[in-house]
């Protein structure tokens, strides 16, 4: 069998991701530095948890960066629900919790997709607003202020499990996806499997570059 | 050594403000320039330099007399102390032996957390050092037994720092003695604070006083249940994965998605 390499993401795409995911990850290390005492230690290799704080601000603001511009970038592929298609692929489970034959098709990104980026955007936007308002505690009365930091927390709760969720499928989940976030290609056969619509798409209107053909 | 309290007795304070300058002096706090607003009462509120102040107040009592009101606010160094339980940096901590509630400023980082959770308004944040500033009841003192400074000031007996069970039993007797609408302030709430008012009037009446202090609800719901679902359901999502793995198996593309011609299904 043929192994074609696609391009399916360009370097603006990458940079923003990465921007978004390694600020986003550093928040989640020294939130939880912060919120465990136990954890106070993680504040270790930022020379202390002053620093880790201090981390965790920077951070706070080439995450909001990032997010924004992602938002801006991915809302129109994947932040709206087209139906019926989208409802078929979540009847279907998308073939990842039974064998489904032929899983109905979807756009460029499908709901499960589409789920995670709203969660990011919404929780990520959550946090925004509530790590703000804990920067100046004061803007807001002090019984709604109480709930920002609950809030704040909330949003956590989400960003982390979501984080798993996306880092297994992003990785040992869908073999052969990953490289679409580091080199920026993938092979025809796993990109028809996680985008049949959009490959389809791409070859008719004579987009789809095959940058390798392996024998 | 047990659990003390320091008792401010209103009906005894004669406004001299001993107590507030010994603390700048003790705390080496530098003194700010200030207003005059018509009151004596200066500073007007607790600062990072100012961990305590004597409110003066003038009240109409319903009589058509005017009195004058003190009364001292400062930390009330609560038994369940909101801000300890948001601390994220341990700055802030109960005393083994007294149950005050002391401050290593060395570790804070900060974070306003305390600010916002203390149901006194009392942590009081400057900019310039980012770190939060309040009473820790002269910890370096009172652990080497003595007084706390506003007490070892205190002219008139109006500040004690005694042993609970006694404050409590002067307290009362005080109140007895006073008769009216005296009453005793601190015991009832956050789990009794440990400085606590012999007040002459009826709480009400003091301008600022807080009538219903409590440990926000909203710190049950963060510290109790989402700090801990935080850890759960991350690792719920690791174990649903390694299972998923184990049982489904990681997803590859179907053998139609090889072939060029045929119908492409997705997945
Ligand atoms: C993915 C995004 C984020 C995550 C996962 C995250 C996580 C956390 C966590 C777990 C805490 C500790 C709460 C506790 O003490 O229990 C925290 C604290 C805090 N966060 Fe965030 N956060 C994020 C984004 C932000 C943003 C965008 C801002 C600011 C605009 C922000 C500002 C703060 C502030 C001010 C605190 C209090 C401690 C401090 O001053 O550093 N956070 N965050
Ligand atoms: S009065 Fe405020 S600062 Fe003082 S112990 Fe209570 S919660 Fe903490
Ligand atoms: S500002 Fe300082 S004392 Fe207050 S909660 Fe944060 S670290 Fe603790
Ligand atoms: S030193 Fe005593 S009398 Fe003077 S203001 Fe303070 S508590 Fe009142």
């Amino acid at each position: 069998m043929k192994k074609q390499i696609v391009v399916v993401t360009s370097g603006y795409e990458r940079f923003v991701h990465w921007l978004m995911a390694i600020s986003c990850l550093l928040l989640c290390y020294t939130g939880l530095g912060m919120m465990y005492k136990e954890l106070n230690f993680f504040g270790a290799i930022f020379g202390g948890l002053k620093g880790l704080k201090t981390v965790h601000d920077i951070c706070a603001v080439f995450f909001a960066v990032g997010l924004l511009l992602a938002i801006q970038m991915w809302w129109k592929e994947a932040g709206v629900f087209v139906f019926p298609e989208d409802w078929e692929w979540i009847k279907a489970g998308g073939d990842y919790l039974w064998h489904v034959d032929h899983v109905p098709e979807t756009g460029k990104y499908n709901p499960g997709q589409k789920m995670f980026f709203l969660t990011v955007a919404l929780c990520g936007l959550l946090m925004i607003c509530t790590g703000f308002f804990m920067w100046f505690p004061h803007y807001l009365p002090a019984n709604l202020m109480d709930w920002v930091y609950v809030l704040h927390v909330l949003g956590f709760v989400v960003i982390f499990a979501f984080f798993f969720v996306h880092l297994y499928l992003g990785t040992i989940g869908n073999p052969g996806s990953v490289s679409a976030m580091f080199s920026g290609k993938m092979e025809l056969p796993v990109l028809r499997m996680l985008h049949p619509k959009w490959v389809k798409e791409m070859e008719h209107e004579g987009k789809l570059m095959i940058v390798e053909d392996k024998k | 050594m047990s659990e003390k309290i320091k008792l401010y007795d209103a009906s005894k304070c004669t406004a001299c403000r001993g107590c507030q300058l010994a603390c700048k002096q003790w705390n080496a706090l530098k003194a700010g320039q200030t207003e005059h607003k018509g009151t004596y009462q200066n500073p007007p509120t607790l600062q990072p330099n100012t961990y305590m102040i004597i409110h003066f107040q003038d009240y109409v009592a319903p009589e058509g007399d005017v009195r004058w009101l003190f009364r001292k606010e400062a930390c009330m160094h609560c038994t369940k102390a909101a801000c300890v339980t948001v601390c994220p940096s341990g700055a802030l901590y109960y005393n083994k032996e007294f149950k005050t509630v002391g401050m290593d400023r060395e570790k804070c980082i900060g974070c306003k957390e305390c600010v916002s959770a203390c149901p006194f308004e009392v942590p009081r944040y400057d900019k310039e050092t980012e770190k939060v500033y309040k009473c820790d009841m002269c910890e370096t003192r009172i652990t080497n037994n003595m007084n706390p400074a506003c007490v070892k000031a205190c002219p008139t007996g109006a500040l004690k720092w005694l042993d609970k069970d006694e404050a409590l039993k002067i307290a009362e007797g005080r109140v007895q003695q006073l008769g009216g609408d005296a009453n005793v302030y601190g015991d009832k709430f956050v789990g009794g604070t440990h400085l606590m008012y012999v007040l002459k009037e009826k709480m009400d009446v003091y301008d600022g006083i807080k009538k219903d202090p409590k440990v926000p609800q909203s710190i049950f719901v963060w510290k109790n249940l989402l700090k801990p679902l935080s850890l759960l359901a991350a690792g719920g999502v690791i174990g649903a994965e390694l299972i998923h793995y184990m049982i489904r198996g990681p997803h590859k593309p179907h053998p139609e998605h090889y072939e060029e011609a045929k119908k492409q299904g997705g997945a």
